[in-house]
């Protein structure tokens, strides 16, 4: 089963995410800071990060970097989707160079997560 | 010891007897607040899976009507956060809640922060239904309502509402720029064509704000609209720089010889900066000669803005910035501090922190 780590500050985001991919049948974590987010991506070895970008201690794209910093070269391919308000074109561009797989923008569907959370993992690992 | 008169005593007995009496009312109403806080949380930890459930298609609605009025709060703080077919449903729980019409009930209440809460719940239904009422309420004489009615006005994303939001900046009353720029930024690109009209036609304050969101927005069709209002010797400077900015952010190389006599010939150093700064953002070689020649400013401000937007044009601005800054005169040091900024330079992608 596909293990989702979750890294959002706001508790209702991260449990409404959490929720909507625990009914896929994934495994899901959740975190609510970046560094916490960091340190279990490290210990647990997620197949997917959803990552919010403002954040206490440690914003999303810092903690996007340090994962494609990472000498684990399996975590430093870890797929990173970024659910953020921030999706102007620089944005995007800073989001992309920092290694991120994705972009969903706030205001969000939790549809099209689910269908970007879909397409960032392996083919056929979510039963439909 | 001498006793104290009987009053005196009774006197600081009182005293002291209320000043208990009120400590201990603090202490009750505190404890009573974090009782009441305590329990709404877990009224809320009990009922936002509910509205996950909701989202996920497994209740309906009508399951929650009667559900506690806490409900409300995790919809409302989930609401601008989500979109399509979620935002509808957690719309149409608060309709069959009774919250909308409860809050179009306080629209003329006396109390303003009732007004600003009626204002701020019709908003997130998204109905265009009450924009009549939050129109009218943009000229409450509570700053604070009028400015949660422009975010309101935005967050239902009604068109028709775009003349008023502008002409709210220059009311009798007016709502801050900020707000209404906001406001206007929630409605969308559907406001596009309304701001285009504006920027022609509109006050000075709607002009340069209506400059500024179409620039956000990389409005292309506004290029020439925005060229003209550039070079329109009559408009305020705040409408001028707008435009510049704008233009700087649509990336329109057929304003660089706008742009390119605005940084040169303007007076005002402002316009002339705004002006050199949307060349840099630009990029286009051929503009460099006219930031060149802005570098021979008096303004400090001018020379250095259009020395970065030399620096930013690769490779002729940093070209023409090696030649300026190996000669003598005012240009040199602003040539010189812009070539070291580049060469310094920390990659963007990772500072910015948010």
């Amino acid at each position: 089963m596909p293990h989702v780590l979750v890294v959002d500050d706001d508790p209702v985001i991260a449990d409404l995410v959490a929720f909507r991919l625990g009914r896929l049948g994934l495994e899901v974590s959740v975190e609510a800071d970046g560094e916490a987010g960091l340190a279990a991506a490290r210990a647990l070895h997620p197949d997917l990060v959803v990552l919010d970008w403002m954040m206490p201690r440690m914003n999303g794209l810092e903690v996007c970097a340090a994962l494609r910093a990472d000498a684990d070269a399996a975590l430093a391919r870890t797929p990173v989707l970024l659910l953020t308000a921030k999706a102007q074109e620089p944005d995007l561009e800073r989001g992309f160079a920092a290694g991120a797989t994705d972009f969903v923008a706030k205001p969000f569907s939790t549809r099209e997560l689910i269908s970007r959370v879909t397409a960032a993992l392996p083919p056929g690992s979510i039963q439909a | 010891m001498t006793a104290l008169p009987a009053p005196v005593l009774l006197a600081s007995t009182g005293v002291t007897g209320l000043v208990v009496l009120l400590l201990l009312s603090v202490g009750g109403a505190h404890l009573a607040r974090r009782r009441r806080e305590r329990r709404d949380a877990a009224r809320r930890a009990e009922l936002t899976p509910l509205i996950y459930t909701l989202l996920d298609g497994e209740q309906t609605a009508q399951s929650l009507v009667d559900a506690p009025a806490v409900l409300d709060d995790v919809v409302l703080h989930l609401l601008p956060q989500l979109r399509g077919h979620d935002r509808q449903v957690l719309r149409d729980l608060l309709i069959s809640r009774g919250v909308v019409d409860r809050a179009a009930e306080q629209i003329s209440a006396r109390a303003p922060w009732r007004r600003g809460r009626a204002a701020m719940l019709l908003g997130a239904t998204g109905s265009t239904r009450y924009t009549p009422d939050l129109v009218t309420l943009l000229e409450d004489r509570s700053p604070d309502v009028r400015s949660a009615a422009a975010r309101a006005l935005g967050r239902a994303g009604d068109v028709d509402a775009v003349p008023d939001l502008l002409a709210a900046l220059t009311a009798v009353r007016p709502v801050p720029s900020g707000i209404v720029g906001m406001a206007l930024l929630d409605v969308g690109t559907a406001a596009l064509p309304a701001l285009r009209a504006a920027l022609g036609s509109g006050t000075a304050p709607a002009r340069a704000l209506s400059a500024s969101l179409l620039g956000l927005h990389g409005d292309l069709p506004a290029t020439a609209a925005l060229t003209a209002a550039l070079d329109d010797p009559g408009a305020s400077t705040d409408v001028r720089r707008a435009a510049a900015g704008a233009l700087g952010r649509i990336g329109a190389p057929q304003a660089g010889d706008a742009l390119s006599r605005v940084a040169v010939l303007a007076v005002d150093p402002a316009l002339r900066s705004a002006a050199a700064e949307a060349l840099g953002r630009i990029g286009d070689p051929a503009c460099v000669a006219a930031l060149a020649a802005g570098m021979s400013a008096s303004d400090l401000r001018v020379r250095t803005t259009c020395a970065d937007a030399l620096a930013s044009i690769t490779p002729e601005g940093r070209d023409r910035l090696r030649v300026l800054g190996a000669l003598d005169g005012p240009a040199a040091p602003a040539a010189r501090a812009a070539l070291d900024a580049v060469s310094s330079e920390i990659p963007r992608s990772l500072t910015g922190a948010h």
